[in-house]
């Protein structure tokens, strides 16, 4: 065999730099700025390794759109968070996932998750970018594992092309599945209620029902529910039952008897969508939700110390008409930009998609 | 003109071949490897699935799964002297029966004379809470570690053994499944079960020609039958709880030294 000329080796270095400039010049994700409200504590997420793109952002956005993600094929994410109930599942207690099995608690709302310490009502998850896996790998949900669903992407030449535009990967892994649900998830912060726009002072009055609301909040629940967020993060047991046999909530976690009966104290951020209430969806209206508070809660060992302070009567005490003004409140929680931004939304392509499947 | 691109081609094909698998630069400060073998063993019978063993307290079974993380090797000198796997390479999933797994091999090994290993039974506590860019090759949970990841309770399962009671009549009652794991909790404390093992090694000497193979027997027999007895008809199902503890107390001491071989 002839020797390769330097002629040869030159042309050889031309193509491998025409090669790769080209390869270069080929992955070129438009990065997408996140705007973090002021009015908000700092972001626990910061997608250190992550950097969010429109074109992570958009994958991520179909993905939780797409009903792939379960055993079955029907249930995707946005079934059990969807975007006009604020993130939830409207009209049930319990999450309903695969087979028409329900779920052991209500779904949680999935915004403003760049903010959470930790996830799930028991807190069990500590890391944003390992959500999805929960669940996706749920009997009760949507039944699948995550390897068969990188393995069901990488046989989809859409989703192919979509993971080498986000992230520039031939084969799609865990890992850039996870980065696009994070990315998608992140954005996804609520901050332009009338409250915020009043705190912030960009030109919101609340009325003076809606203010004296706020005045009884600061005063009755924002031990618990704290800072902009609405909640402390913190796991408490808010006398709702006093029986655990049937969830012991962040015990299952901790295996701390003292966690008994705890869950987490929720944002109350678009409450007046996140009915039915509580970890059990047991609470139908706002109302019941108040009412309970000022008489139904329960005695148990585990019972939040602040909802003892009345002496004989556990719970705290409201007026009828003092309930009506924090109601009145709440509703000013209400981010009806985020509810309607079609940002987040269900992409249209994917509602094609779906009633193809349905026709066949 | 043509010739010459296809022969550039060419060219350029060889380089790739010889840039992605030519041969290493032979490390002179680190010139040893050294191999540990996983031998799983019940008593004295060789570990199988579908065979049929008889525990210490008479329970006859059949397993279906063995799997465990071996993370965070370390090989010690007479002098105190260490030398530490690179933790970004220092994760194993030994999973029965692909014997592939059951080798560990390690390379760049510094000459010397070795009188201990140590390794983690499991995954350590910083890893277990990690973000996803550091849980590739075994640790990736939509991966290799599929089976190994509690997604509820974050976290990674240590060790899992799983099988069926031969005698049961029952066959849904059949199952047995423990599956151990437990870093010590990300925000409050709880169950820690990572076990980190130290064998001693009679000088075993690392050096360019001389690449050990350390066999460690680790005997299921024992799984059971130890400081905190198995009955499997009692402790059908452990996943989280008092009882894990104490399977991770047992197993911590069926990890043995088994011939060195060069």
């Amino acid at each position: 065999m002839r020797k390769p000329n330097l002629i040869i080796l030159a042309a050889s270095a031309f193509l491998l730099a025409i090669a790769s400039s080209f390869s270069v010049k080929r992955f070129q994700a438009e990065p997408l700025k996140i705007t973090l409200p002021a009015n908000f504590p700092a972001p626990l997420y910061t997608f250190k390794n992550n950097p969010p793109t429109k074109e992570g952002f958009e994958l991520g956005r179909k993905l939780f759109y797409d009903g792939l993600l379960s055993r079955t094929g029907t249930i995707s994410c946005g079934s059990c968070h969807q975007q006009d109930a604020a993130f939830i599942q409207a009209d049930h207690d319990l999450s309903h996932g695969v087979d028409d099995q329900l779920g052991r608690r209500n779904s949680l709302p999935v915004f403003n998750a760049l903010f959470k310490k930790t996830f799930f009502w028991d807190g069990g998850v500590p890391n944003l970018e390992l959500v999805p896996v929960n669940p996706l790998e749920n009997p009760l949900e949507m039944d699948e594992k995550l390897d068969n669903v990188i393995h069901k992407l990488n046989n989809s030449p859409i989703y192919r092309a979509l993971f080498k535009q986000a992230f520039d990967v031939d084969t799609i892994a865990s890992r850039e599945f996870l980065y696009a649900f994070a990315q998608f998830m992140g954005a996804m912060v609520s901050a332009n209620s009338r409250y915020d726009k009043f705190i912030r002072k960009e030109g919101v009055q609340l009325t003076v029902e809606e203010l004296d609301g706020l005045t009884l909040f600061k005063q009755k629940c924002s031990s618990c529910h704290a800072t902009d967020l609405f909640t402390d993060g913190t796991y408490r047991n808010n006398g709702l039952k006093n029986d655990f046999s049937s969830d012991k909530g962040r015990e299952e976690v901790t295996l701390n008897p003292a966690d008994r009966g705890k869950f987490k104290v929720p944002s109350l951020r678009n409450v007046e969508y996140t009915g039915p209430y509580m970890h059990d969806g047991s609470l139908e209206t706002l109302e019941e939700v108040l009412e309970q508070y000022n008489s139904g809660v329960k005695v148990s060992a585990t019972l939040d110390p602040l909802l003892q302070q009345n002496g004989e009567k556990p719970g705290i005490l409201l007026s009828k008409a003092e309930q009506r003004k924090i109601i009145l409140f709440l509703k000013t929680l209400t981010d009806q930009d985020f509810l309607h931004d079609k940002r987040f939304s269900e992409p249209e392509t994917n509602k094609i998609t779906a009633k193809l499947k349905l026709n066949k | 003109m043509k010739k010459i691109i296809i022969q550039s081609i060419f060219t350029l094909s060889i380089c790739c071949l010889f840039g992605f698998t030519g041969p290493v630069k032979k490390d002179k400060k680190h010139p040893g490897t050294v191999t540990l073998q996983f031998n799983n063993v019940f008593g004295k019978e060789d570990f199988a699935f579908k065979k049929e063993y008889t525990t210490a307290f008479g329970e006859k079974l059949t397993f279906i799964t063995l799997n465990y993380f071996i993370s965070n090797i370390k090989l010690t000198r007479k002098d105190g002297s260490e030398y530490l796997v690179p933790q970004d390479s220092s994760y194993f999933l030994v999973k029965h029966p692909d014997s592939l797994s059951h080798l560990i091999r390690l390379d760049h090994i510094p000459k010397g004379k070795y009188t201990a290993l140590t390794f983690t039974i499991g995954v350590d506590s910083i890893r277990n809470t990690m973000d996803i860019s550091r849980r590739t090759g075994t640790l990736d949970v939509g991966g290799k570690a599929r089976g190994m990841y509690w997604v509820w309770n974050s976290g990674y399962i240590f060790f899992k053994l799983e099988g069926k009671t031969v005698n049961e009549i029952d066959s849904l009652q059949k199952r047995f499944q423990y599956h151990i794991g437990g870093y010590g909790g990300y925000d409050s404390k709880t169950i820690n079960n990572i076990k980190v093992k130290t064998l001693a090694l009679s000088k075993v000497a690392v050096s360019g020609k001389k690449n050990p193979l350390i066999n460690i027997q680790v005997d299921i027999a024992k799984f059971f039958d130890n400081i905190n007895p198995v009955k499997v008809a009692e402790h059908r199902s452990v996943m989280w709880g008092d009882w894990s503890v104490k399977i991770a107390n047992n197993y911590y001491s069926i990890f043995n030294l088994g011939a060195v071989q060069y």
